[in-house]
């Protein structure tokens, strides 16, 4: 099945220093890989989009790493390739993810230029211990910078990301955070629970006891904290962990949740198109001598892979799961398909069903409740 | 006696568990020359592996050695028994096969229940006895001491008996020498009408069943035609042999001798062990005595792990039945557990080998509720109902009375341990018969006691109160009246059938707090919380909770993370399968045998 259009993602893989909990697709590159990489990203933007075909791009994303760490002038290189090679409207919304400490005004200059009308800024924690045990390299005051900057070349649109359920953090330190996100000119926050991905240095110093992750129970309460603030402030969570001001969902994610084609581009992205997912190579080397010929993990969707990711990721969201749409799209009857599933959930409480719509009660068991569907 | 006869020996060797038996039975293979010792794997003759990882022998492999004494070839027909008390029968037409039995004492430990009881099984079966003193290699080794009270406890003379350490290799000759000086030689007459005993019979795949035998008169061969007396059931022989320890075809079997038949017998059940074959054209007038029917004493349901895996268990069992004619099985329906089959076991021992086979040789995954016993049920109107199963129990209201199984049970202890057991017995509801000092380091207690109260861990119980240092053997007595009741066991208000179990109404209480309080450690936190009650009748007597759990996620979930966060979420459900619904709970399956530990 062709998509008749999608959102286009561009991976920048560098970073000035890596997260203890990173595991992305992200390194501290010399000169010559940041030249090697822009040349190869606009030849797999080349070959992409003839194969693209003249289908519209319904958003962009520039995420990473840190594409604010490239040198000036390349992320407008890459936008003005991209837009060469895509059919990408001016209306279209356009993000870029920033490290508070490298978004200058000049970077803010050159992304507004290139067509960037939404920023993202890493911000994490105000806590600088927690920072700290994240291994981030800026602090609060870079990102009151970072954000004035964007303001000034008239990038309004900005989302924060604040990480809940990290090592040592207190209850304090959370509702501290909250308090000083809410009182920045901002219209999203993304607030989400660190994951122990293995093998990164913060998960090596939890298992070693070095670091002591929240309870269950510790955790649960701040995002309950955090739900509840946001909203009192005009951010309203509209997925298990993003919250915005009205009409300032990000156009982008929504897509993922919608299960919306998209297509990666650069070291490691992966992509959602015509049926099929794949990703890109996660090896250097490999992406420069043939970026675009190097897609990995290619699986074509079946119908059971279909209704299972149109659940999982529909029932992230706060609006639900749309029945009707579910319905039509896989010639289904969803009620009837889950009838025992959906009324264990519903007789305990986990889930309800309104206007049509399946929504689940119980976020943060979210896992459990979609699995059930599996 | 023929001179053929002459130089025949027929014996076995009987020993408690860990004496030392089936090292002593390789000595003797690679003394006589019938396996060359690299061929020798430890612990030859025990041919299953669940038997040599346990160090037990449960399946009997007799086997023919020649060895040169004084100038003449003898053969020595040596029959293996199993050395467990659930398979006391099987043991005693084993001895039934034989003149003589070696009693291995180990020379640090002494006497133990398992020796006195098979000691008295081969006395019964007129076997002359050779006690030798195993493992005196060993630091601890007291022979002098053990040939003492081998005299004393069992009464038969020790002091010349053989000194060896099956494990070095050291005097196993002397042992050799005694089997031929001390073991009659077989009787029976060649030419008399063929009797037969079968005292094992196994499947193989392709001769059908095939039966172990002792020709006590007549001779067998190939084409005969035979007759098995118990069942009346009659088959063309067509092979005969002997084990060396594989199996050697020969011409025939004659009086005095041990071998196998096999005639393409279909089952084992029709190949029973104690029966007697002989000619269905020359028939003997009467069988060989001591023929019983074994029946099961342990029963438990199985049920597959995976409902649709219903046929495969099925299969497995049918298979299995067809080795070993005890396993009793028939289908069962339970509401927690769906399709499966209560089965019926010689004793706990029996009961862990099916599992552990069905586990690993049929790679199915199974759940096993609570082993329990046979019931007498009598109702008020006078009928009696065997019930094996809490779920058969009848209503209370027309119930009469109930009777349930009793052993008589023999404890052999250091006297340290003496306050100890006792406690043990008592709460298990056991009555002291007796108590007999064997000597200053030894006492024997006899209790009576319900069958339900030793089936699941006694054992266990014992061995971890006594470090390990006392045994235990017991045989069945009769059906006693008591007092018993109904528990049964409610998740999230559902009762789940498969937990029922008919206890003793004075432990009632005790057992359903035990049981809630395991439930609650092994059914994990689900979404939404779960009680857990135990109940008599409709009475709630115990109650624990298993809080909801809090989170599972609240990271992200962007375009990179879809296919492995559905793959995730796949591996969760995979684990699910794992876990038994009980109405809407989820519970792990081995929570249905772990909760019946109770120490």
């Amino acid at each position: 099945m062709l998509s008749p259009k999608f959102a286009l993602y561009i991976h920048i893989p560098f970073c000035i220093s890596k997260c203890s909990y990173c595991d992305f697709c992200s390194f501290v590159p010399s000169k010559k890989q940041i030249e090697d990489y822009i040349c190869a990203l606009k030849e797999e933007i080349k070959v992409a989009g003839e194969r693209a075909g003249g289908r519209l791009v319904t958003s962009v994303y520039i995420g990473g790493g840190t594409p604010s760490v490239l040198p000036d002038g390349a992320i407008a290189e890459i936008m003005e390739c991209a837009r060469e090679h895509f059919i990408i409207l001016n209306a279209c919304c356009t993000t870029i993810e920033a490290n508070p400490n490298s978004f200058t005004r000049e970077k803010a200059y050159e992304y507004m230029l290139a067509g960037c009308s939404r920023l993202s800024l890493g911000m994490q924690s105000h806590s600088p211990k927690i920072l700290k045990i994240l291994n981030r390299v800026h602090d609060f005051k870079d990102c009151k910078n970072a954000i004035e900057n964007a303001l000034h070349y008239n990038i309004k649109d900005i989302n924060i990301d604040v990480m809940l359920g990290v090592p040592e953090q207190t209850m304090r330190d959370v509702k501290e955070t909250l308090k000083k996100v809410v009182e920045l000119p901002v219209t999203h926050i993304s607030a989400y629970g660190l994951i122990c991905e293995p093998n990164t240095p913060l998960t090596r110093a939890i298992e070693k006891r070095e670091l002591a992750l929240p309870t269950d129970e510790l955790a649960v309460d701040m995002y309950d904290y955090a739900v509840e603030f946001l909203d009192k402030h005009g951010f309203k969570r509209y997925e298990i962990s993003n919250f915005a001001k009205a009409g300032f969902q990000s156009e982008h994610n929504l897509n993922y949740w919608n299960r919306g084609a998209y297509l990666g581009l650069g070291l490691g992205a992966h992509s959602f198109l015509d049926g099929i997912h794949w990703q890109n190579t996660e090896n250097f080397k490999e992406y420069i001598k043939n970026p675009s010929e190097c897609q990995k993990d290619i699986e074509h969707e079946t119908i059971k892979t279909a209704k299972e990711e149109t659940i999982m990721l529909a029932l992230r969201t706060t609006m639900g799961l749309n029945i009707e749409e579910y319905n039509r799209l896989f010639n289904a009857d969803f009620l009837n398909e889950y009838k025992s599933v959906i009324s264990l959930l519903l007789e305990n409480g986990l889930v309800e069903i309104k206007d049509n719509y399946l929504r689940v009660r119980n976020p943060y068991i979210s896992n459990a409740i979609i699995s059930e569907f599996f | 006696m023929s001179d053929r006869q002459k130089n025949i020996r027929n014996f076995c060797i009987v020993a408690h568990i860990d004496h030392g038996k089936s090292t002593l039975a390789d000595r003797l293979l690679e003394a006589t020359g019938t396996v060359a010792t690299r061929d020798l794997q430890e612990q030859l003759l025990d041919s299953m592996d669940l038997e040599r990882e346990r160090g037990i022998t449960i399946k009997l492999t007799p086997t023919r050695m020649k060895y040169n004494f004084e100038g003449q070839e003898y053969i020595l027909n040596l029959i293996d028994t199993p050395g467990h008390v659930d398979f006391t029968y099987e043991v005693s037409r084993s001895l039934a096969a034989c003149e003589g039995a070696i009693l291995i004492v180990d020379a640090g430990q002494g006497v133990e229940a398992q020796t006195l009881a098979n000691v008295h099984l081969a006395l019964d079966n007129n076997l002359e006895i050779l006690p030798v003193i195993n493992k005196i290699d060993l630091p601890s080794a007291e022979p002098e001491k053990v040939k003492g009270e081998i005299e004393d406890v069992i009464g038969i003379p020790a002091m010349h008996s053989p000194c060896i350490s099956a494990k070095e290799g050291t005097n196993i000759p002397a042992v050799l020498e005694g089997i031929i000086k001390e073991f009659p030689a077989p009787h029976g007459d060649e030419n008399a009408p063929l009797k037969c005993l079968v005292f094992d019979s196994y499947y193989d795949n392709f001769k059908g069943a095939i039966c172990l035998v002792r020709v006590f008169d007549g001779s067998v061969k190939k084409g005969d035609t035979i007759k098995f007396m118990q069942t009346n059931n009659t088959f063309e022989v067509t092979e005969v042999g002997y084990f060396v320890p594989k199996p050697k075809e020969c011409e025939a079997l004659l009086a005095g001798e041990v071998g196998y038949i096999a005639a393409s017998i279909k089952k084992v059940s029709e190949a029973r062990v104690g029966d007697t074959i002989t000619n269905a054209d020359n028939p003997a007038p009467k069988p060989l005595d001591g023929y019983k029917q074994v029946q099961p004493v342990v029963f438990s349901g199985i049920f597959p792990v995976d409902g649709s895996k219903y046929g495969e268990l099925k299969d497995a069992l049918e298979k299995l039945k067809l080795n070993d004619s005890s396993l009793e099985y028939q289908p069962e329906t339970s509401v927690a557990l769906g399709f499966g089959f209560r089965c019926g076991f010689l004793g706990l021992l029996h009961m862990e080998i099916i599992q552990e086979r069905l586990e690993r040789e049929f790679n199915l995954d199974i759940i096993t509720t609570a082993p329990g016993v046979s019931y007498h049920v009598y109702k008020t109107n006078g009928e009696m109902i065997e019930v094996s199963n809490p779920s058969n129990l009848p209503d209370p209201s027309i119930i009469d009375r109930m009777e349930e199984p009793y052993v008589n049970m023999h404890i052999f202890t250091p006297p340290e341990y003496m306050g100890s057991i006792m406690e043990l017995c008592t709460e298990r509801r056991g009555e002291n018969n007796d108590v007999v000092y064997l000597d200053e380091k030894r006492v024997r207690l006899d209790y009576e006691i319900p069958l339900n109260e030793i089936i699941y861990d006694f054992f266990d119980s014992l061995k971890s109160r006594t470090r390990g240092y006392a045994s235990l053997d017991y045989e069945l007595s009769d059906y006693k009246a008591s007092k018993l009741v109904k528990l049964d066991i409610l998740l999230k208000g559902e009762i789940c059938d498969a937990l029922s179990l008919i206890v003793h109404q004075d432990k009632a209480y005790e057992r359903g707090r035990i049981m809630t309080e395991k439930l609650k450690e092994v059914i994990p936190r689900q979404m939404f919380e779960v009680p857990i009650q135990a109940a008599i009748g409709g009475k709630i007597i115990a109650r624990e909770t298993v809080k909801a759990f809090r989170k599972d996620v609240l990271a992200k979930c962007y375009g990179g993370d879809v296919t492995r966060k559905r793959k995730l979420l796949e591996k969760q459900k995979e684990g699910k399968k794992k876990m038994r619904n009980i109405g809407s709970v989820e519970v792990p399956s081995d929570a249905f045998i772990s909760i019946l530990k109770i120490d």
